[in-house]
């Protein structure tokens, strides 16, 4: 059963289009990775899901759940389930971790061992490790039906995208949660193991296959360049 | 209007011009002013004329118990014309608090106040001072504090909600060895707030740090000016910082430190700023409201220390 579908979608940041037409759909409970260069558009498209102002949708349609969420406001798409993982979080002086936590969450918090996190500020000279952890710590209390994580893995080093992996594994992906996770390295898909992985270049999805080995060896041998041309993935998963 | 049973720990209890209740302690004494001002000569002192309300505490030995003092408006168009008096004698160490409310938002009434505090030696006081007046209300404050050699002021202001017109004048005479830290909240909405707070360090030693926290929201206007005068060897810091919500509201922070003594340390810093779209955006994708989203920046703000 279909959980999200986006079609022909072309989003603009400060008058600049910066997606150009991007059309998926994603089923219940599927796991899907978005894997592309920087400045590919991966993060604007994600951003446009969730519904964040500065993103302006010019043409296009996100369809969730059966409800056309295009125009909805961020807090009514998090109200019905689509959560954001923030690639660069901002810091808020003054609020704590602990308390934003609690105050959205809509069940106890669980802080998988990092609850020395609790008692500090939101963001607040957080390394990325750390930051990466809080979002993911933010995007489970709201128990999601749909979890995009926005780089999750970015700046980390193995020990931490492999731990981060796991919190995705355990706690998401095993447990029926829709995830489009955004990325540009692989390692993190040899914890998740995705059902799907798209490539995206130049605002627009290339290539989409579930070979997600195959995607990320010829990502390493040729680029991300080569998968505007190649078929080799897609031939695979039919 | 409330009953009086809600706020029975007070010591002196005031609804709009007429004296509800005053309790002692043993080693604390307290008043209305104006038996004060008839039984004690000295009282005379730090009063320009006979006061006609307002409350006098006289805390004479060492008490457990907090010194609450809970000053109310509850009719409309009230001129609350206050002199306030409390003195905290040598070293005694006191925990206070000062509510000053209407009861409804709409009473168009004034709240006028001197207030006089005075720490003798090796004496300190943590006091708190709570305002919560209604919008249409007008509030006069004109408070001095005077600190004798050793004593200890910590003082907290807040004001979640300051009223059409608020006016604060603090005066900190400090002196020898003493010190004060103060910090003061003051959220406006719809509200004019002027600020004139000056700290005088007088004595060796002495020291102050006076931290103030603005909040404008819905077309307030804040016009602050705030000064250290480091007169002998001692340590002063400023601190200001302004939070604007709203495109309408103006925050305007003049810190000033003049230097007396060339062993006087003052420093200051100053800041005011606008709700920052990006956490706004960060919040609301965590599921808040854009106005829950704006109470918890404006609540963080205040927090900082």
């Amino acid at each position: 059963m279909v959980l999200l579908k986006v079609e022909g979608l072309k989003v603009e940041v400060e008058k600049k289009q910066i997606v150009n037409g991007v059309s998926f759909s994603l089923e219940r409970g599927e796991n899907l990775v978005i894997l592309g260069p920087n400045a590919s558009g991966k993060s604007s498209l994600a951003n446009a899901i969730a519904g964040l102002p500065q993103y302006k949708i010019k043409e296009g349609r996100i369809i969730f759940n059966g409800i056309d969420v295009t125009y909805f406001s961020p807090e009514k798409r998090v109200k019905l389930g689509i959560v954001l993982a923030f690639q660069h979080p901002p810091a808020i002086r003054g609020v704590k971790f602990s308390s934003l936590l609690e105050k959205i969450s809509k069940k106890r918090v669980n802080y998988f061992g990092f609850d020395y996190l609790k008692d500090r500020e939101l963001n607040v000279g957080f390394s990325g490790g750390e930051k990466k952890i809080s979002e993911l710590l933010q995007v489970l209390s709201l128990s999601p039906k749909l979890a995009i994580l926005d780089e999750i893995d970015s700046g980390l080093d193995m020990k931490m995208v492999e731990r981060i992996g796991e919190i995705v594994r355990e706690n998401l992906t095993e447990k029926n949660v829709a995830t489009i996770l955004i990325t540009h390295r692989g390692d993190i898909l040899k914890t998740v193991k995705p059902d799907k992985v798209a490539v995206m270049l130049e605002g627009r999805i290339v290539c989409v296959s579930k070979n997600w080995k195959k995607i990320l060896e010829v990502v390493k041998k040729y680029g991300y360049e080569k998968c505007k041309e190649c078929r080799e993935c897609e031939l695979l998963s039919s | 209007m409330r009953s009086v049973k809600s706020v029975e720990n007070v010591n002196y209890y005031q609804v709009d011009n007429e004296v509800r209740r005053i309790f002692s302690l043993e080693g604390v004494e307290v008043l209305s002013i104006v038996d004060a001002w008839e039984k004690y000569d000295w009282v005379r002192e730090y009063f320009e004329k006979k006061p006609i309300g307002g409350y006098f505490v006289w805390v004479k030995k060492q008490i457990d118990a907090p010194i609450s003092t809970c000053v109310g408006i509850a009719s409309k168009k009230i001129d609350q014309n206050l002199c306030n008096l409390l003195v905290v004698e040598k070293n005694i160490k006191v925990k206070g608090s000062v509510f000053c409310f209407a009861f409804r938002k709409n009473l168009n009434s004034k709240h006028s106040v001197k207030g006089k505090i005075l720490l003798k030696e090796n004496s300190s006081i943590d006091y708190a001072h709570f305002h919560a007046f209604g919008f249409s209300d007008s509030v006069f404050m004109d408070y001095e504090f005077f600190l004798e050699k050793g004593s200890k002021l910590e003082y907290i202001y807040k004001n979640m909600g300051a009223p059409v017109f608020l006016e604060r004048k603090m005066n900190f005479l400090i002196g020898e060895n003493a010190s004060v830290t103060n910090k003061s909240i003051i959220v406006g909405t719809k509200s004019n707030v002027k600020i004139f707070d000056s700290a005088f360090l007088n004595g060796r030693n002495s020291s102050v740090i006076m931290k103030l926290r603005l909040v404008g929201r819905e077309k307030s206007t804040f016009d602050s000016s705030t000064q250290i005068f480091g007169k002998e060897e001692s340590k002063g810091h400023l601190d200001c910082q302004g939070l604007i919500v709203d495109s309408f509201s103006k925050i305007s922070l003049t810190p000033k430190l003049v230097v007396e003594n060339k062993k006087s340390i003052l420093t200051h810093e100053a800041s005011i700023g606008r709700i920052n779209e990006e956490q706004l955006n960060y919040l609301r994708a965590r599921g808040l409201s854009e106005k829950e989203a704006i109470n918890l920046i404006v609540n963080g703000f205040i927090s900082i220390d």
